[in-house]
């Protein structure tokens, strides 16, 4: 029963491990980000001398430094940006007529959908990572900012981190995803995304605390699943004793975001498959259209 | 509609209903609104038989590929049933998919993946892996001369090694009934007498059934053991080749006599199997159901009546022939549009590739 998605993920990874460009494309932003934003806007320096440092901590959710507190929102920036490229996939397969192959086979039309889930949504972790060792190499660099965590970090710290990074990656894969089954090209596809991109990298709490923005905006940031995320990503990293329940709210708030992104994603998608496709793919995407 | 229906020697052996089509319609919705959609099938009713190979030949933009897509169960039809070894397609469409095989008009392999994986990953897709699929595999791609590029990426493939990659991704699961989309379309001479062939002997010993639609004549003539002529989205006639052909009134005898010989129709109508005759200045138009058998007899008679025949020959009726009996416009010049009954067909020919 698991047999052929487990062919559907080996395809994909077989594709992926001979081309893996979205990878580097996903990264250079949040890269770019830390090595020229997070380097240029130290809101720590805004300070007058003299301020102990327990004050900036404190409002940067505990961060030791600007450049701590911000390189941690760009570790979720990093996996949202990776998944803007999941849905790509789906619309080559559509234009190439592969999803219609695969849709003429016995494969559950669930599974078609579930395999791809979780092979971008583990694959979208990998820049995740990749910019927390970044960030934190910087730390080593003279005259660079880099990332320092507090020392005492248990293995439940960890675990949180690696569990908010993990549904955050899969929530926004599937939203992706979503996009890429309701989308009949890919022109439409990444005029949507790039739409979303700075919206919801903007109203989150990623680059600058809650506490210096508007009540409205507040609202909108408390809700935000990056905010979600990176607040227990946060916690983990510069987390002292007491957060923890927080962080159980918060993780609860990015699940509950990460189910009605899967379910919408489920909706689109099986819409999307039902009818199959008939020569050219044309009512594939007549079937989303109406 | 010719009613050609089941005739001749079907009768005789009783055979198991594979692929049962009633009356499918489909209709596409319209791709602006306020205009009206494309009637595409419209109305198509048949039957293939366990291990026959069936051919639906038909011009550009027929409804061949809709048909197909009907039954396996990629579109569901606007009206009509279908049924696939019993199993309703749109009740059951899962179940469906199980039993058959399937070849799309255009080339669907991965590119970024080598023959064998595509042939592997679609065998997964079916819940089939181990050695034996493997070895089953390999045998498929040796069989369509594709062993020495087996492990090469498909974007390297020429559009003749991914059409037999196509074929062979298509038989990896060992289906009895196989569903082919202009199989031989882009197939060199040789490819495709090699792919009929091969076609044939897995009909002969592995009683595998054949839905196959073609545009080429002689591939219906001569591959398929009945064909079903589809235009304008209905089915014009089914029968085998030769009862289609048959259906014309048979051979053509033409008898041309020495300028001034007596007029030899009274005597070429009394001869057997003879349904008519007409006259184009010299020559004698002769349509009869035994071509061969009125040669000797016609020269024969004509001459001891003192008619002085100075050539005889002999054509059999080929498809193209049918096609424009049944029709009113020969096969070759669909699309052109050359009058109000042309055009029609070939305006809705989807271009290649378009999505
Ligand atoms: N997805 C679609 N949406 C709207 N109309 C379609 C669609 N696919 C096919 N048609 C129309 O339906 C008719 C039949 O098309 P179909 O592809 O079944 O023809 P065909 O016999 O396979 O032709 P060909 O020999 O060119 O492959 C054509 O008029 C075509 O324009
Ligand atoms: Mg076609």
């Amino acid at each position: 029963m698991l047999l052929p998605a487990f062919s559907l993920i080996r395809r994909e990874y077989l594709r992926w491990i001979r081309a893996p460009t979205w990878v580097i494309s996903g990264l250079m932003s949040p890269i770019l980000y830390l090595i020229l934003f997070g380097q240029a806007f130290d809101l720590g320096k805004l300070l007058p001398p003299g301020v102990p440092p327990s004050v900036l901590s404190s409002a940067l959710s505990g961060a030791p430094s600007y450049f701590s507190y911000f390189a941690v929102g760009m570790v979720a920036f990093a996996s949202v940006t990776a998944a803007m490229f999941s849905g790509t996939g789906i619309i080559f397969d559509k234009q190439l007529g592969i999803l219609q192959r695969i849709l003429s086979t016995p494969i559950s039309r669930r599974s078609v959908f579930l395999s791809s889930l979780v092979f971008r949504g583990t694959l979208t972790l990998i820049p995740a990572f990749l910019v927390v060792g970044f960030a934190l190499l910087l730390a080593h660099v003279p005259d660079v900012a880099g990332l320092t965590v507090g020392g005492g970090i248990t293995v439940v710290d960890a675990l949180q981190f690696v569990v908010a990074a993990l549904v955050l990656s899969v929530a926004f894969t599937a939203l992706f995803l979503s996009f890429g089954f309701a989308a009949q090209r890919i022109e439409s596809y990444f005029g949507v995304v790039t739409i979303l991109q700075l919206p919801i990298l903007l109203t989150s709490n990623a680059m600058y605390p809650t506490s210096i923005m508007p009540a409205w905006l507040q609202y909108v940031v408390g809700i935000n699943p990056i905010s979600l995320a990176v607040n227990v990503m946060r916690m983990s990293l510069f987390g002292t004793a007491g957060y923890t329940y927080a962080a159980w709210v918060y993780l609860l708030g990015l699940l509950a975001w990460a189910c009605l992104f899967v379910l919408l994603a489920l909706l689109l998608a099986s819409r999307a498959l039902r009818s199959g496709g008939g020569p050219g793919g044309g009512s594939l995407s007549r079937a989303i259209a109406e | 509609m010719v009613d050609l229906v089941e005739t001749g020697e079907t009768p005789a052996r009783p055979r198991e209903v594979v692929v049962d089509a009633r009356d499918l319609r489909m209709v596409y919705p319209p791709s602006k609104a306020g205009t009206k959609g494309t009637v595409a099938v419209d109305g198509v009713s048949f039957q293939v038989h366990g291990g026959e190979i069936f051919g639906f030949l038909g011009p550009n933009g027929a409804g061949k590929t809709t048909t197909i897509s009907m039954l396996t169960t990629l579109l569901t039809p606007t009206s009509g049933r279908a049924t696939i070894e019993g199993i309703d397609v749109s009740a059951r469409p899962h179940d469906v998919r199980r039993k058959l095989g399937l070849v799309f008009q255009k080339s669907t392999a991965d590119e970024e993946l080598t023959g064998r994986e595509n042939m592997l990953i679609e065998a997964g897709l079916y819940g089939l892996a181990g050695p034996d699929v493997s070895a089953h595999a390999t045998e498929l791609l040796t069989q369509m001369d594709l062993a020495s590029s087996a492990d090469r990426l498909v974007k390297t493939y020429s559009g003749g090694m991914r059409r037999r990659l196509e074929l062979a991704v298509g038989m990896v699961h060992k289906p009895r009934l196989i569903f082919l989309d202009e199989p031989t379309l882009g197939l060199d001479p040789q490819g495709r007498a090699g792919f009929w062939r091969y076609i044939r002997s897995l009909r002969d010993s592995k009683g595998l059934t054949v839905f196959l639609t073609t545009h080429y004549l002689d591939e219906a003539d001569q591959l398929c053991d009945r064909i079903a002529v589809i235009d304008h989205g209905k089915v014009i006639a089914i029968g085998t080749p030769d009862e289609l052909k048959d259906s014309l009134g048979g051979d053509t005898l033409e008898l041309t006599v020495a300028p001034g010989s007596p007029d030899p129709t009274p005597l070429l109508q009394a001869m057997p199997g003879v349904s008519s005759v007409t006259k184009v200045r010299d020559t004698y138009r002769v349509k009869c159901s035994n071509g061969e058998s009125l040669v000797p007899r016609s020269v024969l008679g004509a001459t001891q009546a003192g008619i002085n025949v100075v050539g005889v020959t002999v054509t059999k009726p080929t498809l193209d022939e049918v096609f424009l009996h049944l029709t009113g416009h020969s096969y070759r010049e669909e699309g052109v549009p050359n009058g109000p009954s042309s055009g029609s067909g070939g305006d809705g020919a989807p271009a290649p590739g378009g999505a």
